[in-house]
């Protein structure tokens, strides 16, 4: 069995095809990223290898910060709008019972099987200042229904809104099968201890639910950093940039304004920023709950003592 | 004091409804007016109403869009690629995940976290790059130009998702296998991969969900109609039929069908896939 189990050909074999996988779809882009970001490379033609000089200007490249700010207003807008709502939703849903829960679920989750091609373009449409949803419903409500939902201003909250609207049967999903997997005897000790259904929300289904919110709220910074598909489509990333993203952005530095090498500069930068975001949000929740998991054990001894 | 009760469970039982129709208004309504319009003549498109009631039906509409749309042929690449991928992601997930979780050798811990890396790795920052790989090696317009990144960025999901499922995997069985005189192949094959049955299943929902609306590294990476996918029907018409509002419904209606319609069929196992797949993820 061991020498079964430790033949090296054997091994090399099964995770060969992982490797080469890696190596060259991964691995070999991001060191031929490494290399064009020393250079002036225009896409085509001769070039020259200037070393830092994308990076530096890159650091005082206004558009490349909006585009993290923006990243970071995503961020925030999902975690305090999309994922509380998700939440409440899911919570509610669970109560439904019998088979409008499996139809409600079923609804919600609808948009996300749907291409971001068909989403960006028909909530275009939606956001249309003539004939647009968004404002035949306003006048319907009495307003003027004149708004231009693509300003400077605005328009992203128009990307923050149809990406809220787009994941949101994913977020509720998930939260969902967490408050499925939350042990019913407790809410039958909390009804028999009189609390309330707020009550109930806010001490057992919350603090149990932690470890899913802490890994869809992960999940929410990443794709917010790595949003592109909608705003490519919906706005490529204007007016002027007010609507950029890290990854919009060196798509165009590369194939619109023929500045390949800054776009790939850019690019190693970007991985950078959502390798140590993730590195980050892990250690930050990991830490916490280590350092609960110590303290408590901690105290155990203390009392054992 | 029971009437009462019972009064305030009917109420509680009416908001728990008037919110979650609310909510799936919210989620469903733009599509149901996407068909509304699509099925209207553009001119009809400027009311003031939400909803319009075509004087006649504009099946037309439908006949362009299937059509000018090539739906038929990106439906057929979408459909022949994105199970390509699952197959590959399955299989080389597998193999790799048996390799790093059961098998004994030095760098096992090693190669699985490099392949998981590849989870972190955003899709987009590799588009220049692998443009120019793809380039050199003639590999642009072609099947293989979408079907190694497609595999190569699913594999780390499947990887994970294989590595925790095989532990439920009890080792007496293959000690088993391993007496009767079994390769490693055979018991991977014939032992392990029929009890991952539910979880090949996540997998290959993931993979699909994950690659089947992927566009950007399609319009990258190809420019001739032979392997283009199905979201190239819509950005394609939209310069075709600028102005002709309706019939850009009636194509958008058309690519978003197909994922709908075996949404909804599969839907039960398509949410406890994704269910298990973003848990455990």
């Amino acid at each position: 069995m061991k020498k079964l189990y430790s033949n090296k050909l054997v091994i090399l074999s099964l995770v060969l095809p992982g490797l080469l996988l890696f190596v060259f779809a991964i691995l070999a882009p991001i060191c031929l990223s490494v290399y064009y970001g020393f250079t002036d490379y225009s896409g085509m033609g001769s070039y020259s290898v200037t070393g830092f000089e994308n990076y530096r200007e890159l650091m005082h490249d206004t558009a490349f910060w909006t585009s993290l700010r923006n990243s970071l207003f995503l961020a925030i807008g999902f975690i305090c709008i999309q994922h509380p709502l998700a939440i409440v939703v899911a919570a509610v849903l669970d109560k439904l019972g019998g088979r409008g829960e499996n139809f409600f679920r079923c609804v919600y989750f609808i948009p996300n099987v749907i291409s971001v091609a068909v989403i960006a373009y028909l909530w275009k449409f939606i956001y249309n200042p003539d004939f647009g949803l968004l404002n035949n419903i306003i006048k319907a409500f009495g307003g003027k229904g004149d708004v231009n939902w693509f300003s400077t201003d605005t328009a992203i909250w128009a990307v923050l809104i149809v990406l809220i609207w787009h994941g949101f049967g994913w977020g509720m999903l998930i939260y969902y099968t967490g408050i499925k997997n939350i042990d019913q005897v407790l809410y039958e000790a909390a009804a028999i201890d009189g609390a309330d259904q707020k009550t109930t929300f806010f001490r057992i289904t919350l603090p149990l639910m932690k470890p899913v919110i802490q890994v869809n709220v992960t999940m929410a910074v990443i794709s917010a950093l790595k949003q592109m598909e909608t705003v490519y489509l919906l706005t490529n990333g204007g007016p002027g940039n007010s609507t950029q993203f890290a990854a919009n952005y060196l798509y165009q530095q590369a194939f619109k304004a023929f500045r390949y090498g800054y776009g790939n500069a850019i690019g190693v930068v970007f991985i950078v920023i959502c390798l140590a975001a993730t590195v980050i949000l892990n250690k930050v929740f990991e830490d916490r709950d280590e350092r609960k998991v110590r303290r408590l054990s901690g105290r155990r001894e203390e009392k054992a003592a | 004091m029971k009437m009462a009760g019972q009064r305030s469970k009917k109420i509680t039982k009416f908001l728990l409804w008037a919110i979650l129709i609310f909510v799936a208004v919210i989620q469903i309504f733009p599509l149901i007016w996407l068909l509304d319009f699509s099925l209207a003549n553009s001119t009809e498109m400027f009311t003031s109403g939400l909803l319009v009631i075509p004087e006649k039906i504009q099946w037309g509409n439908y006949v362009k869009a299937f059509v000018d749309g090539h739906f038929l042929l990106y439906l057929k690449n979408s459909v022949l690629i994105n199970g390509l991928a699952v197959l590959l992601v399955i299989l080389v997930s597998i193999m790799a995940a048996f390799a790093c979780r059961r098998m004994r050798w030095k760098l096992s811990m090693f190669v699985k976290t490099l392949l998981l890396m590849g989870m972190m790795i955003p899709i987009h920052a590799t588009l220049l790059p692998n443009y120019k790989i793809y380039n050199m090696l003639g590999l642009t317009d072609t099947i293989w130009a979408l079907l190694i990144p497609y595999v190569a960025f699913s594999l780390p999901q499947g990887l994970f998702l294989m590595t925790s499922f095989m532990e439920s995997v009890p080792v007496e069985l293959e000690e088993a296998a391993v007496m009767d005189g079994c390769g490693i192949y055979r018991i991977i094959f014939q032992i392990i991969m029929p009890m991952l049955k539910s979880s090949i299943a996540t997998v290959a929902i993931m993979t699909f969900l994950n690659n089947w609306n992927e566009f950007i590294m399609a319009s990258t990476y190809l420019s001739s109609p032979k392997w283009k996918t199905l979201p190239f029907s819509v950005l394609e018409f939209t310069g075709q039929y600028s102005s002709n509002y309706a019939v850009q419904f009636a194509v958008m209606a058309l690519t978003a069908a197909p994922a709908v319609i075996v949404y909804v069929i599969l839907n039960k196992h398509i949410t406890k896939g994704v269910a298990m797949g973003a848990v455990k993820g």
